[in-house]
Order: structure tokens, then sequence, then C-alpha cells
């Protein structure tokens, strides 16, 4: 019992520990010690279920112990203070005044597809429609709206540059051209290199952000007629 | 809090007991079956032992492994079976180096399985 008591300790503790170095993308509206709780419970009673060469009590044991160590966790994570941020992480402010902070989108290994994406669920489909976003410590997104937003979005805004590099496809989406592209940003900025980000919607609204430098909302030439 | 607090110490209580009976209960039963796998391996030694003597040892397995059961892989308690029947066969064909070998392998198996219950790195790890 107490070998099988230790054996879970150390898969808990090697999963908590991988959990916080994968970040919040992979967690989902749960702490990360309640995830895993979440991931191996089913197979703790699965496998002596299925397999009866295994004595019952094996996945008893390791219930419990995991009952042992999730009741700990919650208790730490009530007492807050540094433990709590050891195990659960800290919230991540990915969207501030200046833009997309993709530093701390890094940090929690994310892209600017994976806000984005989140962005979209709540219902936010430019960049520039918050004013701030914090990536909690359970994944999930919280946002405060930008006062100067227009109404609801009309056009969702296509990915152009993301950290430096073109998205070709979403440029011919545009009917546009990767030079077109390169001329835009380095007219506007310190060119592809420097742009962390570019959006266009089908108005032609750019939301830009370079390198150290407060995002900036202009407008993209786009060909006659062309809209989505 | 105070009810997971409490749940929480009742739930590694229970388990130390549990923990603590495992261990002491699974040497005890060992300890004898060793003990008797010890004499019947004088005797084969000394040419003198009979079927009879296998089934006794056989009988106070069986009265043993019911509850052992519930600690043990079921493989493990099945691979002590096998090894005993194998002995009975060779006593009572009177291949004496043969049946010493299978007792031997019983009675390491009796000194080996009891260790894995033992909190060590080895076990651990």
């Amino acid at each position: 019992m107490l070998v099988t008591f230790f054996r879970t300790l150390i898969i808990f503790i090697t999963l908590v520990v991988v959990m916080r170095l994968m970040g919040k993308r992979q967690i989902g509206e749960m702490q990360p010690f309640e995830f895993i709780v979440t991931l191996i419970i089913a197979d703790l009673a699965c496998i002596p279920m299925a397999d009866v060469s295994i004595p019952l009590i094996y996945g008893v044991v390791s219930i419990l112990a995991l009952f042992i160590l999730h009741q700990l966790l919650s208790l730490i994570e009530m007492s807050g203070g540094l433990l709590k941020r050891i195990i659960s992480g800290k919230p991540s402010l990915v969207i501030n005044s200046d833009g997309v902070d993709m530093i701390e989108l890094k940090r929690n290994n994310m892209g600017v597809d994976d806000l984005i994406e989140s962005m979209r669920a709540l219902g936010y489909y430019s960049l520039d429609d918050l004013s701030y976003a914090i990536f909690e410590s359970n994944g999930k997104l919280s946002p405060l709206e930008n006062p100067n937003r227009n109404g609801v979005c009309k056009s969702v805004p296509l990915m152009i540059v993301n950290e430096g590099k073109i998205n070709v496809k979403n440029v011919e989406l545009m009917h546009s051209d990767t030079e077109t592209v390169k001329k835009f940003t380095a007219k506007n900025g310190n060119g592809i290199k420097n742009t962390e980000i570019m959006t266009v919607d089908g108005n032609g609204r750019v939301y830009i952000k370079y390198k150290k430098e407060k995002y900036k909302i202009l407008s993209f030439p786009l060909s006659e007629g062309i809209k989505w | 809090m105070v009810r997971s607090i409490i749940s929480m110490l009742c739930v590694a209580f229970i388990l130390f007991i549990g923990a603590t009976f495992e261990t002491k209960f699974v040497q005890k039963q060992f300890s004898e079956f060793h003990s008797v796998l010890e004499i019947l391996y004088e005797k084969v030694d000394q040419e003198t032992a009979t079927q009879d003597d296998v089934y006794a040892v056989q009988k106070n397995w069986l009265d043993k492994k019911r509850f052992l059961h519930i600690f043990i892989p079921h493989n493990e308690i099945k691979e002590v079976d096998l090894w005993l029947s194998e002995s009975a066969t060779l006593v009572r064909d009177k291949e004496w180096n043969d049946a010493i070998s299978k007792v031997e392998v019983l009675k390491e198996l009796a000194e080996q399985i009891p260790r894995t219950f033992l909190l060590t790195w080895d076990n651990v790890l």
C-alpha cells in the first residue's frame, strides 16, 4: 500500500510539474492539479477493474492517495501565497494597453492564434476589441472590452503577419501579394521582421503591432470590390 | 475547510493503518510459508519426503492464499501454485534433484514476494 501510495505521489508530482511547464493551453477551465486528477483517476479505476490479475486494493489505494493530494493542494490553493503560484500558476496579462504581449503569450506556450481562438469563443473577433485580456491560471480568458469598440465586428480579420512571417494563404485570400504587405509594413513601421502581428479585416482595417511598440490601427488598400 | 482537513486526515490514517496491516500480514504469512517450505526442503534433501508432505504444504498455502489475493498480484500467487504442483509430481516420482530445485524456487518466492511490499527505493522506483 505504501509503495502504491508513493508511486502515485511521484506520478502526480511529475504530472503537476509537466502540466505547469506546458502552460495554460492544455488545461481548459481547471486548475492544473484538478486536470491531472481527472486525467488519471479514470485509468486508476479502470485498470484493476479490467485486469483481474491486479488486486482491487491497488486501484483503491491509488485513488485514495489522489484524494489526499487533491485535498492538500486545494487547501494550499485556498491559503494563497507563493505555494499557490507554484502549484497553479498566476494569471497572465496577454493584452495590455500596448496590444498583444507576445512575451507573456510565449511564456504560456501560446501563440496569437490561440489568443484569437479564445477571443472568438467569447465573441471578440478583432484584437483591438479588448483593452485588456488575462489568461487565468485555469486557462480561461477574461476580457476587458475596449470602450472604443465599434459594436459587433462585421468581418473576420485575417492573420497576415505572425511574428515576422507572412501568411501567404491569407494574403491570397485578400487578393494581395507578399510584396504589397512588405511595402505596407515598411512604410508604416520597421518592416516585416519587426512586425509581431498584422491582421486585416474585410473593410481593410489593419491591426498592426511592431516589436516594443504600441499597436496601431491602419487602413490597407484592398483591391476594388474585395470584401469578406 | 475543516471538513477537507478532517476527511484528508481520516483517509491518510486509514491508508497508514491499512499499509501497516498489509505489510505485517504479508510478512507473517510468507514467513510461516517459508518455514513450512524449509521442512519440506530438508525432507526432499534427505530423500524422505512423500507426496503427502507436499500436499500438506499445498493445503497450508491454500489457506493463506485466500487472503493474500487481497494484496498480492494474482499472477504471483498462481506462480506459487504451479511450482507447488510440479514439486508434488516430482516428489511422487522420486526425482529428488528436480524436486529440490523446485522447492528452492518456492523458498525464493516466499522470500521475494513480501519484499516487494517494503517501502524501499527499489520498490517505489
